[in-house]
């Protein structure tokens, strides 16, 4: 290194600095310091702040409350993330065909995205309404208890968060499609290859990088999913629709069992860091991030 | 516009002058900012009373403020009111009281909460500003709550007690008197709706929501059976058979119809319509429903009577539990003896009969049960009394809310048929043995 390029370091790293002090102290710090929460009994209430280890997450390995919560966490991420991407996908096929009034469907497919989840969660609370809601309306009149039946209330979260986030991977899609060359399609067409083998040879094979990453971003904000159950559920009935960060929540505000609170933290940051990481593995191999 | 800009830029010396108009400009309105609250704070010394909104016919309490006011020449009252749901409103003090930004001077209790607040230290001790005896004239499981270590922490304002309404003129048509155990609540409700042969009419309705109301009704059931959730040594459900053998009756009265499935949703309101609209036989509730029932336009008005709560095989008796709201003044409070002048005002038993007089409330003052003036409205005070004299108070601990937060899913669970009543014991055992090591 010359002594050019050591001064040139120096001054990067000097233009660096704010930028690395602020992410130390609005990420790392609360990080660290949840860990240290997360190894402590800690309820304010009662004035208890004394050490317990391991003691945590040696309960939440057995807390039947925890894996319901860990089981709850799984479906509503496996269920929605792979209907939002098949239904994403549908979306934009169907509006790269679409001729006319395409602006307007894509106004109309931007709304549910641009509404705040809470909003959303208000909605369907009354879409959902056993008597008065539209969709039971729908069903001709059944009267199903959508969010108050045990069977039911997770399937209506994840509809409704379905409904919510598929304009997202639609938009990527969308984009995506109109920048594939139409040459291809021509060539595709010379070859004499029909629409199936058209989309399985051609179209899904330029999508999947944009695939992939629409389902990191889906899968990450799906495990820490938590305004539209706490608005439209609750987490109940009975349970079975709290989430992970639904259960931390309660812990950490509702009765300030800090220690235990931070403790489940601590596990949902490392399932999310631990699902970022295999994604970004499987991204670098596509060459897609590099 | 394109124009100042490049004259202001040009011309350095207004950006001296900018500024100072500027600072004036901030500097008059921190000056206004600063008059205005030195002339409130000089003229008048003001009280935030946070109470959740009242039920009934009439809010009594603007009246009552203005009239404390009046007596008390310099003291302003504000009252703001607090989130609707009980679980919202603790949590909202939680949440502000440990932040020590409170706001507020005098805050309306629930009953469960004031041995958690007055262990965290966000109540004021008011045992110096009470009159010897103060105390006595409230309801023993009224004031049992509301001291610790010897020290008053809250006043009671009003009284609840858990309560079996039955329609009185279905018992009265098939020769039935109101059902001592609950083996015979269901054959009467069975005898009922045979001969009635209405299928819109329910037999027993009570609180079976995923919240604390629902908790109170699995308590009431446990003493009903002879046993309770926290054993004399703090063991969790000491007999874990009697209590398993309460839910299991819960989730039985669902299942063959005793009870429609909407209880596993239901809140006190709720059922009170659907007993009060005329379609229940037999409602678990507490006092205030009886005024609504009594209301002109009630489908049920003088069809309906009180009774104790039934017991079950290995209980001895009945016992409802008590609930109700309690006053206390915040810690912090910059003006003690003012706000401990209003708790002690709100609670005294002018104002209480003002309260029950145009509330939907019961007092804590055991004398208003027998004025005459009060059971002109009121008849059937005297049976709420008797009833509220053996009632019992849920678990007096600090901890109880959280125990609640154990407790909720895992009935809830039960009652909606997800998980055995052996399951929901076991599970909420082992959280709570979790929880109580960290407290003790």
């Amino acid at each position: 290194m010359t002594r050019r390029q050591r001064a040139d370091r120096r001054t990067g790293l000097l233009f660096l600095a704010p930028a690395l002090v602020m992410l130390g102290c609005v990420t790392v710090y609360p990080a660290v310091w949840v860990f240290w929460l997360s190894l402590q009994y800690r309820i304010p209430i009662f004035g208890i702040a004394r050490f317990a280890g391991l003691d945590h997450y040696a309960f939440l390995a057995m807390d039947p409350r925890f894996l319901n919560a860990a089981r709850v966490t799984l479906v509503f991420t496996g269920a929605s993330v792979a209907l939002e991407l098949a239904l994403g996908l549908l979306a934009a096929l169907l509006l790269r065909r679409q001729s006319a009034g395409r602006q307007a469907a894509l106004s109309l497919l931007l709304l549910p995205w641009a509404l705040p989840s809470v909003v959303t969660a208000k909605l369907f609370e009354w879409l959902y309404h056993p008597s008065a809601g539209l969709v039971n309306y729908l069903l001709a009149g059944r009267s199903l208890n959508w969010l108050g039946d045990p069977h039911l209330a997770l399937v209506s979260v994840i509809l409704a968060d379905v409904w919510r986030t598929m304009p997202f991977v639609a938009l990527l899609c969308y984009a995506r499609l109109l920048s594939i060359a139409p040459e291809l399609y021509e060539a595709a067409q010379v070859d004499g290859a029909g629409a199936l083998a058209t989309f399985g040879r051609i179209t899904l094979p330029l999508l999947r990088p944009v695939l992939l990453i629409a389902l990191l971003f889906r899968t990450l904000d799906a495990l820490r999913a938590f305004d539209i159950m706490f608005v439209l559920t609750g987490g109940g009935p009975a349970n079975t629709t709290e989430n992970v960060t639904v259960y931390a929540y309660r812990s950490l505000f509702q009765t300030l069992q800090l220690g235990l609170g931070a403790a489940i933290g601590v596990v949902v940051f490392a399932i999310v860091m631990l699902v970022a990481w295999g994604y970004l593995t499987v991204l670098r191999r596509e060459g897609v991030a590099r | 516009m394109a124009a100042a800009r490049t004259r202001i830029t040009s011309q350095p010396g207004h950006h001296a002058v900018i500024l100072i108009r500027i600072v004036l400009v901030l500097g008059c309105l921190l000056a206004a900012a600063g008059c205005s609250d030195r002339s409130t704070g000089s003229a008048a010394v003001t009280l935030v009373f946070k109470h959740a909104k009242i039920l009934g016919p009439s809010d009594p309490v603007p009246r009552l403020l203005r009239e404390f006011e009046a007596r008390n020449p310099g003291v302003r009252v504000r009252s703001e009111s607090l989130p609707w749901s009980s679980d919202e409103q603790h949590q909202f003090y939680v949440v502000n009281l440990e932040g020590g930004n409170a706001g507020v001077d005098v805050l309306m209790l629930d009953v469960i909460w004031v041995p958690e607040f007055a262990q965290a230290g966000w109540l004021l001790d008011l045992t110096p500003f009470l009159a010897p005896g103060e105390l006595t004239p409230h309801f023993p499981a009224a004031i049992e709550p509301a001291t610790r270590n010897g020290r008053v922490w809250a006043l009671p304002w009003f009284m609840n007690v858990g309560l079996l309404y039955y329609r009185k003129d279905l018992l009265d048509k098939y020769g039935l008197r109101p059902p001592e155990t609950y083996a015979e609540l269901v054959r009467q409700v069975g005898r009922i709706k045979s001969g009635e042969r209405d299928p819109a009419l329910d037999g027993f309705l009570w609180q079976g929501k995923q919240y604390e109301g629902m908790v109170v009704n699995v308590l009431e059931g446990l003493w009903a059976n002879g046993t309770r959730v926290l054993g004399e040594s703090g063991t969790v459900f000491p007999e874990p058979d009697r209590a398993e053998e309460v839910l299991a009756f819960l989730r039985a009265l669902i299942e063959s119809g005793v009870s429609p499935p909407w209880v596993t949703a239901a809140d006190e309101e709720l059922t009170r319509r659907g007993f009060q609209d005329g379609r229940a036989i037999f409602l678990r509730n507490w006092p205030y429903a009886m005024d609504l029932f009594g209301q002109p336009g009630s489908a049920v008005r003088g069809k309906v009577g009180i009774a104790s709560l039934p017991r079950h095989a290995r209980g001895d008796r009945g016992v409802g539990s008590t609930g109700g709201a309690h006053l206390g003044v915040y810690r912090g409070t910059r003006h003690p003896e003012a706000a401990a002048a209003l708790v002690r005002f709100l609670a005294g038993d002018a104002a209480e009969r003002v309260m029950t007089a145009g509330a939907a409330l019961t007092p804590s003052r055991m004398a208003l049960y027998h004025d005459p003036e009060l059971l002109r409205d009121h008849p059937s005070f005297p049976a709420i009394s008797a009833l509220a004299m053996v009632a019992r108070p849920r678990p007096v601990a600090p901890y109880y809310l959280m125990l609640s937060t154990v407790l909720q899913p895992e009935f809830s669970a039960v009652l909606v048929g997800i998980k055995t009543p052996g399951q929901a014991v076991a599970q909420a055992r082992y959280q709570l043995d979790h929880l109580l090591k960290a407290i003790r």
